[in-house]
């Protein structure tokens, strides 16, 4: 009997994904089709980010570190919160859609579809922007890993696997909570979710050097902090926040659950636009 | 009477912005987060020193202040909504109409940067009360340089928007197009880092193109860089850029224009 509950689980998870890839690869087609805008997303989102890193090399030119932080420490955390942002732009850029889709009713058809709703609207739109940040993102946590003296073990080990996963669901998690606002702001202009996301600008640097506010907006309420700040001070920082770092897969994982329920109390509350 | 027009447009363009409130007062509401995390930021890089690339805290917390305004003024929708006309097809009933598309356009831009710029001040002004020791310039005469300085920065900014718009009819989508040109400005302005931090060609880069009218200027006026021969002379620089930019928009328009097919209707 319960095998063969777990069975249909497993049968169900495998559907889905296959389906997401089936509609993710459509639209990759679709985008695929318009080079000119392919082309200047991924190079504006390269520039945007080679921008910020100049920021920092210039400053820390003048000054040694921020708040205790070197260079390369601070990139780690700049690193994390890009490639976070871009596997989720990439992959789940449908998320930025719900407001669109419940205001122009297309959620209907997603509902009429024999297929989860959600996994519908996360394969929806394709942000190829994501490619370019997941590039330079990659290449720019590579560069700080090498660059600082890390004590690797293999319990780090798995914890950074583990930090990089979970940054990608807490960023996720956050946009699509963000987004689900727009089941109850039926708003064209809806711009919270562009606020929520604004507020990850906070975690590039050390939350440190913020006052406690800030610090418990970052840690408490949309925890950004725990895609690069947290990790950072458990792989290589020796302070009081490195244990924090080991609730990030918690962390990761209540963000999840909190953005999963809000979208179906969404959906519940969803009322077609009757057209 | 044509003159009417324009300022009717502007009229309706500012009651859109109040129409859309909400929405806008949370546009503005995330610059403000910005401004914030670059306070705390430059705080924390200042800690402990009085000078920092030519800059000392007090000076910097105004270049903060002023960049910031640059960034709202003129504000996100104003760009789209150029954008939108020419992606969406709309345009075409404004070739149909006798105004100039690039006046009326300047005019519904006006018209959302007083109801907008009126808050950005507001804000600036809260940010001025709640963290003290601002540099403020001494001379009175000073604040009517920087004034003009400050509208005309605007209008070269205007300039840059409008010729970036353009490039629409070659793409699909707006958001590309506006990051570009919000990457682009906010290296070159010194919105980013002040040009200070640069190595000294890029500095003599950024001092050669209309950018630097944006943000850098503006600043050096107001934290009383120059004397008024210098000052005169940025602000002829910036009215050149003014002028140069709106015929370059021009003309790139016309051009632009040609490329229009039109389907249907």
């Amino acid at each position: 009997m319960n095998t063969v509950i777990r069975r249909s689980i497993k049968d169900r998870v495998i559907k889905n994904v296959y389906i997401y890839f089936r509609i993710f690869v459509q639209n990759l087609r679709a985008i695929l089709e318009y080079q000119t805008d392919f082309i200047i997303t991924m190079i504006v989102a390269i520039i945007t980010q080679l921008l910020g890193f100049f920021f920092l090399h210039l400053v820390f030119q003048k000054v040694p570190d921020i708040n205790g932080w070197t260079l390369w420490e601070v990139l780690f955390m700049y690193a994390m919160l890009y490639i976070s942002g871009g596997v989720s732009s990439l992959f789940f850029g449908g998320l930025w859609s719900i407001g669109s889709l419940v205001r122009r009713g297309g959620l209907d058809l997603y509902l009429i579809r024999p297929v989860s709703p959600l996994v519908q609207v996360l394969a929806s739109n394709v942000g190829m922007n994501g490619l370019g940040n997941l590039v330079t993102g990659g290449i720019i946590l590579t560069h700080s890993l090498m660059n600082m003296n890390i004590a690797w073990s293999v319990q780090k080990g798995i914890f950074f696997v583990i930090f990089l996963i979970s940054a990608v669901i807490i960023r996720t998690s956050i946009i699509m909570a963000a987004n689900s606002s727009a089941f109850w702001i039926r708003s064209a202009r809806n711009t919270v979710p562009f606020l929520i996301n604004t507020i990850s600008d906070f975690v590039q640097f050390p939350i440190t050097i913020y006052p406690l506010g800030i610090r418990t907006l970052v840690t408490m309420i949309f925890p950004y902090a725990f895609i690069g700040f947290f990790p950072a001070n458990y792989l290589f920082k020796d302070t009081e926040f490195a244990v924090w770092g080991l609730l990030t897969p918690l962390v990761a994982i209540y963000c999840m659950m909190m953005a999963a329920l809000l979208f179906k109390r969404g959906l519940k509350s969803y009322e077609s636009v009757g057209n | 009477m044509i003159r009417k027009i324009y300022i009717s447009l502007a009229n309706r363009s500012m009651q859109e912005t109040m129409v859309n409130r909400t929405s806008f007062i949370l546009n503005i509401g995330a610059s403000f987060l910005i401004i914030l995390s670059s306070y705390y930021l430059w705080k924390a890089i200042f800690a402990g020193r009085d000078q920092l690339g030519g800059f000392s805290w007090e000076e910097m917390k105004a270049y903060l202040i002023i960049s910031f305004l640059s960034n709202t003024i003129l504000s996100y929708f104003s760009e789209v909504k150029i954008s939108q006309k020419i992606l969406d097809g709309s345009i075409a009933f404004d070739l149909l109409k006798p105004i100039d598309f690039q006046k009326a356009r300047l005019a519904e831009t006006v018209g959302s940067s007083v109801f907008e710029g009126l808050v950005s001040v507001v804000l600036a002004f809260l940010f001025l009360f709640l963290y003290e020791g601002v540099a403020v310039p001494e001379s009175p005469i000073t604040w009517v340089f920087f004034i003009i300085s400050f509208i005309l920065s605007q209008t070269v900014k205007y300039g840059v928007i409008y010729i970036f718009s353009i490039f629409c009819f070659w793409t699909t989508g707006f958001l590309g197009v506006a990051l570009a040109r919000a990457a682009v400005t906010s290296l070159f302005s010194g919105a980013l880092i002040p040009l200070s931090y640069f190595p000294s060609t890029l500095q003599k880069i950024c001092t050669i193109l209309p950018f630097s009218s944006i943000v850098h200027y503006p600043i050096s006026i107001y934290l009383e860089r120059m004397d008024n021969i210098e000052i005169l002379g940025i602000i002829g620089l910036q009215a050149f850029w003014a002028i140069a930019l709106w015929f370059f928009g021009k003309w790139f328009w016309s051009q632009a224009v040609k490329k229009i097919t039109i389907n249907g209707g």
